[in-house]
């Protein structure tokens, strides 16, 4: 108790000092509350892009299927099925996938029919936000269809064109039927920019004949922090004769992408805490070799080298809480606002994608836990293993060289 | 000049805090340059490394080519304009080429894919990735032949194995379906499904007939540069050697726009993180250069009552700021230099981390090894930011000096 | 006696070199005659079905494992790069019609009343939901450019007179098949069966023709029923009820236009 009033006198009658030090450990804070959740954004957001537009988080397919996509494969009884997911927290969206061919005027391309539910599909992907000309399908307009951005442009359509899709139905006549361009999507990933057909999942039961059955269950989990493989399991488990898989075993190129760029992420955190760690080592080392010669008085008139160490100690940590303290008035804020607006990348790129998955252009930041914990505690960490060297030295060092200590 | 000795007499007053804070200017430059140099090392890697899959560094193609890639957009006289095109300056080769889509079967069935049509006398494995992944059999040696060269997953997928026939199909200039035999005389394996199970390489001559081209006619010439670097600049003297009504000079960026996004958006990414870094360092350097005024309020005064004028003591501290950061500099040189070394020489091995076979990023293979890759000028653009921020950090410090009225000063014991 | 004796000796030589001239030249003669014989007999198999000109109708059955499905179809043919065929029943599918003009394939249908030109990612497709891809269309009128015949047997099988072709692909003809095998009983040149092998001489599928009636005045199989060897299953049947051949046929039938009327 002694000890920390003295210890606080200390640090308030050298307050510039005192100021200066704190100053330098708030803002280290500060920055690394900020640079953490702009990491968290970066995870999240290629996650998010990846996986929000059309992959989801799992998928259920028959067995094989994925190797030899075929119309006849189908998963049955998709109803319960969806509904079982849902009662053990995920909400799931069926889809029917098929290959034609779809000709405009005198341009032609092979093309995948995606044949889709509305509403679940909005409740799992984001695809309906990401439309770039047109419109979104809707339930009324059965005929309307939306086009992957190259496949629109292959065929030389816009918005409001017909087009005519042919291709082998489930009883092997041949299927064919008109439709009208609703939509051109933005770019979303190479295989659904070049050939993604997306219809009602009505009309394409209606064009290729197939009345029941799917082909593919796209699933996110209502709970985020719940484990993917733990859930990746127990639908095994639940499904036991079809195919489960999360989104590492289905896209394992992006899930290298992603791996490879979360531990570019913890270097570059690393690097940072030690660029931190270096401004605290600066900011104690001075603090106390300034006050040297007081110390060195200090030990003179009895004070016991732990008694001094102790007090140094104290001091640093009186500092630092208060640094913590200020870092997280003020870095949270900072955070935030880029939170909200993030930084802006669209000058370098345009709806690009990347390894198969379209990317934002805007960096966000994302304040969790995480990046806000985490760097306030390490602060603290490296202020108290920062100032063991000096509190040590001016602890041993002999008073009479202290004293005379230039 | 008498306060320029004095800045430096000052600064080494105080050993130990001056090479801290030069150590950590230093560590600035360690990293900006350990993090810049392997980003550039692997961008420059995966762009040679899809320049050769296709479209080399700089691509000769027919206008509107490159946004609706079509066989009936072609360039003409291309024996002539490669002629031209390997005189110029910065050119290390370029290779004519026919790109389309096709069927390819055989007895068991059709799968559809690319096709990529050469003159194996003008490619080498240096420039082709894929000749370079051939793990059986060889590249064809008849431009006008039925040698073809598969992807192993196509391969499988028709059960096809060397010397066996298979037929491609596509459609001509007239619109007319054409098909031709060909036999399997090598198959690659680059690790990329997309590539391994959906792209054949093909003799140019025959396709040509196939399709009906005239004997000069093709898709486009890939270029390939000695430096990517300087793929813009060579880009511009290129286009005028070019009839711009028919033909487009463009740039790796423009026609792989994924993997130009991608470094964009990591590039970015990267030097938003480096700044961070920086500014870090800038609040030490800040630190220091406070701290040392701080305590010398007195001596300063002392200055001051002696005739220096606030304006000198600023400069002088901006000296020491100066001096602090060149010190700086050095320290960040010499502890660079063999850590640079050692990652050019030996680089740092990350492929424990992936999965055994060669990764792809953006459709394009990476090296788990990665090494580094520093330009002059990005050197030079490391040293004067560290140098300027390092500076730049110094001057509230040295206004500071200005500000203290000499009474007060002496006021404080 | 000395001249006589002499004169004997040339004459044997003589004699034993043209023995030894017609043997050979015989074994060269036979072995065109194998080809051309093998040609000559092809092409009249080819008229039995085909003739200058032709008009047919037949029905058509496929099963696989996902379907069966019967079409009733007429069609129209004209040497061998002009064929038109149309779907008559059932009523849902009825104007769908496969025009080919030599290698060109377009198809109409009707709901849509759209025609379209086959791309080449469509050739390898099956035609009508049957074992015959678009390209088999284009192909089997070819056959005499790309293949080479062959008699590979001559003689009684089961109890009647056949002949077995055996037909290699020229080396540049574009064909997936390693080689093809027909089978005819004699007298009349009626094919049995038409095997089809992949280059490691692996069966692929197999045509058999039965039911032999009277068509058009002559004894032809009725039936032709198509097997791929990997689905023994499945197959793909063609019964013909009417055939008439070298009837007066009009270039302009085989017409685009004419695709549309039904």
């Amino acid at each position: 108790m002694n000890l920390i009033a003295l210890a606080a006198r200390n640090v308030n009658r050298n307050r510039h000092r005192s100021l200066v030090t704190i100053g330098a450990m708030t803002f280290a804070g500060m920055i690394m509350i900020l640079y953490a959740s702009l990491m968290e954004g970066l995870f999240l957001s290629t996650e998010r892009n990846a996986l929000a537009m059309n992959i989801g988080e799992l998928q259920i397919h028959v067995k094989g299927y994925r190797d030899d996509p075929d119309l006849y494969t189908k998963i049955e009884g998709s109803e319960k099925i969806i509904s079982k997911l849902a009662a053990n927290g995920m909400t799931a969206s069926p889809r029917l996938f098929g290959f034609a061919l779809a000709a405009a005027g005198i341009s032609s391309a092979g093309v995948q029919l995606r044949g889709i539910n509305l509403e679940l599909e909005s409740k799992v992907t984001r695809i309906h936000e990401h439309v770039y000309k047109g419109e979104w399908l809707n339930r009324v307009d059965m005929k309307g269809v939306v086009l992957g951005r190259k496949l629109a442009r292959t065929l030389s359509v816009n918005v409001g064109d017909e087009l005519v899709i042919v291709g082998q139905a489930a009883d092997g006549s041949m299927a064919n039927d008109l439709f009208q361009v609703k939509g051109i999507l933005k770019g979303v990933g190479e295989e659904i920019d070049r050939g993604g057909f997306y219809m009602l999942d009505t009309s394409f039961r209606e064009l290729m004949g197939l009345t029941n059955g799917i082909h593919e269950i796209v699933i996110v989990r209502d709970d985020k922090t719940v484990e993917i493989e733990q859930v990746t399991d127990k639908l095994s488990a639940i499904f036991p004769h079809y195919e489960v898989l999360n989104w590492r075993k289905l896209q394992p190129l992006i899930a290298e992408i992603l791996d490879l760029s979360d531990i570019n992420i913890y270097i570059m955190l690393f690097i940072t805490y030690i660029a931190v760690a270096m401004v605290v080592l600066n900011a104690m080392l001075m603090s106390v070799f300034e006050r040297i010669r007081e110390f060195g008085v200090m030990r003179a008139i009895g004070v016991g080298p732990w008694q001094l160490f102790s007090l140094i100690y104290t001091e640093t940590l009186i500092q630092v809480c208060i640094a913590v303290v200020l870092a997280f008035i003020f870095g949270l804020p900072l955070a935030w606002y880029f939170q909200l607006n993030g930084i802006d990348l669209t000058q370098f790129i345009s709806g690009m994608s990347f390894g198969g998955i379209a990317f934002d252009p805007i960096w966000r930041a994302e304040l969790t836990q995480r990046s806000v914990m985490a760097p306030l505690v390490t602060l603290v960490l490296i202020a108290l293993v920062a100032v063991l060297y000096p509190a040590i030295k001016a602890a041993v060092i002999q008073p009479v060289k202290a004293i005379h200590y230039r | 000049m008498k306060l320029i000795s004095l800045a430096w007499r000052n600064v080494w007053r105080r050993k130990r805090r001056t090479l801290i804070t030069a150590s950590s200017i230093g560590f600035g430059v360690l990293l900006s340059a350990t993090f810049t140099g392997m980003a550039l090392y692997m961008y420059g890697n995966m762009i040679d490394a899809s320049a050769s899959t296709g479209f080399g560094h700089i691509t000769i193609s027919a206008v509107g080519y490159n946004k609706t890639p079509t066989l009936d957009k072609r360039i003409s006289t291309t024996d002539e304009l490669r002629e031209k095109l390997i005189r110029e300056q910065g050119v290390a080769d370029a290779m004519v080429r026919i790109m389309g889509q096709a069927m390819f079967a055989s007895a068991v069935k059709s799968v559809g894919g690319m096709f990529l049509a050469i003159d194996p006398s003008q490619e080498t494995e240096k420039y082709n990735l894929l000749i370079r992944l051939i793990k059986q059999g060889n590249v064809f040696t008849d431009k006008d032949g039925t040698g073809v060269v598969v992807g192993n997953k196509l391969a499988e997928k028709l059960n096809l194995k060397l010397g066996k026939k298979l037929v491609y199909t596509t459609t001509d200039v007239n619109g007319e379906i054409v098909s031709e035999i060909a036999r399997v005389s090598g198959v690659f394996s680059t690790g990329v499904a997309e590539i391994d199970g959906g792209l054949v390489l093909l003799p140019i001559d025959r396709v040509r007939n196939v399709l009906g081209y005239e004997k000069d006619e093709a898709t486009l010439l890939a270029v390939m540069l000695d430096n990517q670097r300087k793929a813009d600049d060579i880009r511009h003297r290129l286009s005028e050697k070019l009839d711009l009504k028919r033909q487009e000079a463009l740039t790796w960026r423009d026609t792989q726009a994924d993997l130009a996004g991608m470094i964009t958006i990591d590039g970015a990414s990267n030097y938003i993180s480096q700044l961070l870094v920086a500014l870090l360092i800038s609040a030490g350097v800040l630190n220091t250069l406070l701290m040392s005024v701080l305590e010398r309020t007195r001596e300063f005064g002392v200055m001051m009552a002696l005739g220096m004028s606030a304006r000198q003591l600023f400069k002088l501290v901006l000296f020491e700021s100066v001096w602090l950061a060149l010190i700086g500099l050095v320290v960040g040189v010499m502890i660079t230099s063999p850590w640079y070394w050692y990652l050019d020489v030996y680089g740092l091995d990350f492929s424990a981390m992936l999965s055994g076979e060669d990764y792809s990023v953006a459709g394009v293979l990476v090296d788990p090894i990665v090494r580094v890759k520093l330009y002059i000028e990005t050197v030079v653009i490391i040293l004067s930011v560290v140098f300027t921020l390092a500076i730049l950090s110094g001057v509230y410090p040295a206004w500071r000096a200005g500000r203290i009225p000499p009474i007060e000063s002496l006021r404080n014991i | 006696m000395h001249r006589f004796c002499n004169f004997g000796l040339l004459l044997k030589a003589h004699i034993i070199l043209l023995v030894f001239i017609l043997i050979i030249s015989n074994s060269v003669f036979a072995a065109n005659d194998n080809s051309d014989r093998a040609k000559i007999i092809l092409r009249q198999i080819d008229d039995l079905w085909r003739g200058e000109s032709s008009y047919g109708r037949f029905t058509m059955r496929v099963k696989t494992q996902h379907y069966t499905r019967t079409l009733q179809m007429e069609g129209w043919s004209k040497g061998t790069e002009k064929t038109l065929m149309r779907i008559l029943k059932p009523l849902k599918e009825k104007g769908t019609a496969t025009l080919k003009s030599n290698d060109t394939i377009y198809s109409y249908l009707p709901k849509t009343d759209r025609t379209i030109r086959l791309t080449s990612g469509m050739m390898m497709g099956s035609w009508m939901g049957s074992h015959f891809t678009n390209d088999d269309l284009v192909k089997e009128s070819r056959m005499e450019e790309d293949y080479v015949p062959r008699i590979s047997f001559e003689g009684k099988r089961d109890g009647k007179q056949v002949i077995l072709f055996e037909l290699k692909p020229k080396p540049d003809a574009a064909v997936v098949w390693g080689k093809m095998e027909l089978m005819v009983t004699l007298p009349d040149y009626l094919p049995v069966y038409e095997k089809f092998y992949d280059e490691d001489q692996n069966l692929a599928r197999t045509i058999v023709f039965e039911k032999i009636k009277t068509l058009s005045g002559k004894l032809r199989p009725s039936v032709m029923r198509l097997t791929p060897a990997d689905k023994p299953d499945e197959y793909t049947v063609f019964i013909y009820e009417k055939l008439q051949l070298n009837i007066p046929v009009k270039d302009s039938l085989f017409s685009l236009s004419n695709l549309k009327r039904y």
